[in-house]
């Protein structure tokens, strides 16, 4: 074996982590945090060490097994991504009370931008607020190391601590050597990276501060400058206090939130997210910091290579037509045609939706609401009682996956209920956690480590509390698909109580790794085109699109896997009705 | 010696892989290598865009105008991400057009850059399989020898990251696009 690997920065937090010598490892995934634990596992099984490995319900639970872990003695780690430690806020905020026997480490990875959360959050404000200290992590192999020394300060300081991550960190890729080890407490890498003068200090943690020394490469700006780097945000140490004192002027760079700035302020004249130095959101990309940068070079009169784009090269790419390519669900998804469905029976419906690959159904029409994990049903039962309250009636069509059901659902669906609320839920049960690469749910009766485990069907849990309309399907049979969600709101209008649910059941494609059906036919859409669009809006396929200048359909044979679902919604082919399904099952090989 | 390059493509085509075989291959030379990827929400066929620096760099980020070499798997994405070609910098597209747009060539010669239109999909579908268009692409970049990029180096991360039945089949269409540059280059020079 290579002594030097090249891993993403979330492999390297799990090497560091069981370097250090975890006993206990648990979490829900959550882009940007979910490799962790599978590298964990994988790290185990080489270095063949002794340590508890689980996939936990929710981030609630991953933080309390793990919080009972360091209670009793051992060397625990749960992780998530930001909008999980809300998730966890309880054991969090009573925890960080508690004197561990053992050591406790919450890896936090954070989505500035963001660019797969409901919204941008700064863990490393959660913990500066309620006085859990933090560390935020700038490449993948300054994570391993930091991931060690966070591990090693919880068990001698005796207090849970947040490792905070970003997704440029947790994604990014590079070599880390992997011989010999990491030693079991590493110095912190923090402090002075640049010495060059006292006119304008630079404070910065994390990504933002890497990506800073390289704009400062770039520009030649380290005339009258320095720059220190934190490495643990909070508490913050004296150093830091000591190197804004001797600055005339200080810029804070970092993601998300004004957290440096805000512990700083005092100290001297601050710019930064909160003085609108720096803009107040989104990520620090290299432009957006190049620009800050050149910005507050130029107000300081400090010499620097000015950079100014060429708007030549956008203004011809905007003479080219391309697609734009939004996010979408992949060709085959059954979602696709659950939310296909969900649309052609009820047209005018309110669509609460929820947090997985299938949020994507706004662009079915069929998800009005985003809002957190299980919020579907939440929002169904609040707008019932508001519709119910003005004496309409709109049918309420919620939808949500299998992980997330079990993630959140529960309390909302057995309250909805106990009281009785007139909606119809859809549970996309695809058998997996697809979105954040196919984790097991309580459902598949899988465990992290690929042992069986028992397994609790969805069904049961619904008929267990009380719901009169429980149906099991297979969406890829759209007619029986659509025939039967009208069922279920006539039962809603009969029984006058709801909710009603109904089980939409097929595997993710890809995680069932069928592929492409090789058996079946290409089901062809462009022969009969009439150019009415309605494959585009309605079912919006990635493996078809609208040839605007043709004025037809055009499809793409090697995203296309042969569903043949597409010929449903055609009304050429199938008077967009729905033809019968008859998708051919691939024979096991 | 530095070098930023940016790989785009869409989901589920192989970007990844070949950003990895160019970060594995820098590495094995002896170079400190970072890439940074952005994958967005689809799990296949969303726009998807690697970013690779090699030398002395402290992060993975690339900024508009500063790359030295765009590798685009599929076309559309190379237009999207054009912002990113620096002045004089060399693009190598998968494309069956003949060549590029009027306004995109203009500019780019403004730019004293190059690009080259390759028929990866078609290379790779010849030689056995178009999911090894990544392959071809790799291949065709090869014959520029940048930095640690030699068609050895590259061949050696490529049989470190490829499954072992797949190896001979990816060997063979990284050879076809490197013989395809060549042959061009070849004309070229003859031309002249």
């Amino acid at each position: 074996m290579s002594t030097i690997e090249v891993m993403i920065g979330n492999q390297a937090i799990a090497l560091g982590l069981v370097e250090a010598g975890i006993d206990l490892a648990a979490a829900y995934p959550g882009t940007p945090s979910s490799e962790i634990l599978p590298a964990v596992i994988d790290f185990k099984r080489r270095k063949q060490s002794h340590i508890h490995i689980e996939w936990s319900v929710n981030e609630r639970v991953a933080m309390e097994v793990a919080f009972g872990a360091a209670l009793a003695g051992k060397k625990a780690v749960c992780m998530m991504k930001q909008v999980g430690l809300n998730v966890a806020f309880p054991p969090l905020i009573r925890g960080r009370m508690k004197a561990l026997k053992g050591a406790l480490v919450i890896v936090s990875c954070d989505d500035p931008g963001p660019q797969s959360s409901q919204t941008e959050q700064d863990s490393r404000l959660i913990g500066t607020l309620f006085n859990v200290p933090v560390f935020d992590v700038s490449s993948p192999a300054d994570a391993r190391l930091l991931a060690a020394h966070a591990l090693a300060y919880s068990a001698e300081m005796h207090l849970p601590v947040i490792l905070r991550s970003t997704h440029r960190v947790s994604h990014a890729r590079e070599a880390i050597s992997l011989d010999p080890p990491a030693p079991a407490s590493p110095a912190l890498d923090e402090g002075l990276k640049v010495s060059k003068g006292t006119r304008l200090g630079i404070v910065a943690s994390g990504m933002s501060c890497n990506v800073a020394l390289d704009v400062m490469a770039e520009l030649g700006l380290d005339d009258g400058m320095s720059l220190y780097k934190v490495a643990q945000v909070f508490p913050l140490s004296p150093e830091v206090f000591a190197f804004v004192r001797g600055m005339e002027q200080v810029l804070v760079l970092e993601e998300t939130d004004e957290v440096l700035e805000a512990l700083l302020s005092g100290e001297g004249r601050i710019f930064g997210r909160g003085s609108g130095a720096v803009p107040r959101q989104g990520e620090l990309t290299y432009d957006v910091m190049r620009a800050i940068m050149q910005e507050v070079a130029r107000g300081l009169g400090l010499g620097a290579r000015l950079f100014s784009p060429d708007r030549t090269i956008e203004d011809a790419v905007s003479t080219v037509s391309f697609p734009r390519r939004p996010p979408k669900l992949c060709a085959g998804c059954p979602h696709r045609a659950s939310f296909y469905s969900m649309k052609q029976a009820f047209p005018k419906a309110v669509f609460p939706g929820d947090i997985g690959c299938y949020t994507l159904g706004t662009s079915q029409g069929a998800v009005d609401t985003c809002v957190d994990m299980g919020g579907s049903i939440g929002l169904a039962a609040g707008f019932a009682d508001a519709f119910g309250q003005d004496g309409s009636s709109p049918p309420i069509l919620a939808s949500l996956g299998d992980s997330t059901f079990f993630h959140a659902a529960l309390p909302l669906l057995y309250d909805a209920a106990h009281k009785g609320k007139e909606f119809i839920l859809v549970i996309m049960d695809n058998g997996t956690t697809a979105m954040t690469g196919m984790q097991p749910t309580p459902q598949s009766g899988a465990r992290a480590e690929g042992k069986s485990e028992y397994a609790i069907p969805i069904e049961q849990v619904v008929k267990g509390l009380g719901i009169g309309f429980v149906r099991t399907l297979d969406p890829y049979d759209i007619p029986g698909m659509i025939r039967s969600v009208r069922e279920a709101g006539a039962d809603l209008r009969e029984r006058g109580r709801g909710p009603a649910v109904i089980v939409a059941r097929h595997p993710c494609l890809l995680f069932a790794k069928t592929g492409k059906n090789a058996d079946a036919p290409f089901p062809d859409l462009t022969a009969t085109c009439d150019g009415c669009k309605k494959c585009v809006k309605f079912f919006g396929c990635p493996a078809f699109f609208f040839d605007e200048s043709e004025g037809h359909v055009k499809q793409d044979k090697a995203l296309c896997v042969n569903c043949a679902l597409c010929q449903f919604v055609c009304p050429q082919k199938g008077k967009g009705k729905g033809r019968p399904a008859k998708p051919k099952q691939r024979r096991p090989q | 010696m530095k070098w930023e390059i940016v790989c785009t493509g869409i989901g589920g085509r192989g970007v990844l892989l070949a950003s990895a075989v160019l970060i594995e291959a820098a590495t094995a030379s002896g170079y400190h290598a970072m890439a940074s990827d952005e994958l967005g929400m689809s799990q296949r066929g969303g726009s998807v865009v690697s970013m690779v620096k090699v030398g002395e760099f402290d992060s993975p980020f690339v900024g508009r105008e500063r790359a030295d070499v765009i590798l685009s798997f599929e076309e559309s994405e190379f237009y999207r991400n054009l912002v990113f070609l620096k002045p004089g910098g060399l693009a190598i597209v998968n494309s069956r057009k003949p060549a590029l747009p009027a306004a995109i060539k203009a500019v780019l010669d403004a730019r004293k850059a190059v690009c080259h239109l390759v028929d990866t999909d078609g290379i790779a579908a010849r030689g056995g399989s178009m999911q090894a268009s990544n392959m071809a692409m790799l291949g065709f970049f090869s014959h520029f020898a940048l930095g640690p990029y030699t068609f050895e180096n590259i061949v050696g991360a490529v049989s470190r990251k490829v499954a072992a039945k797949l190896l001979d089949m990816n060997r063979a269409v990284c050879g076809a696009g490197r013989d395809e540059a060549q042959q061009r280059s070849m004309k070229t020079e003859a031309a002249l």
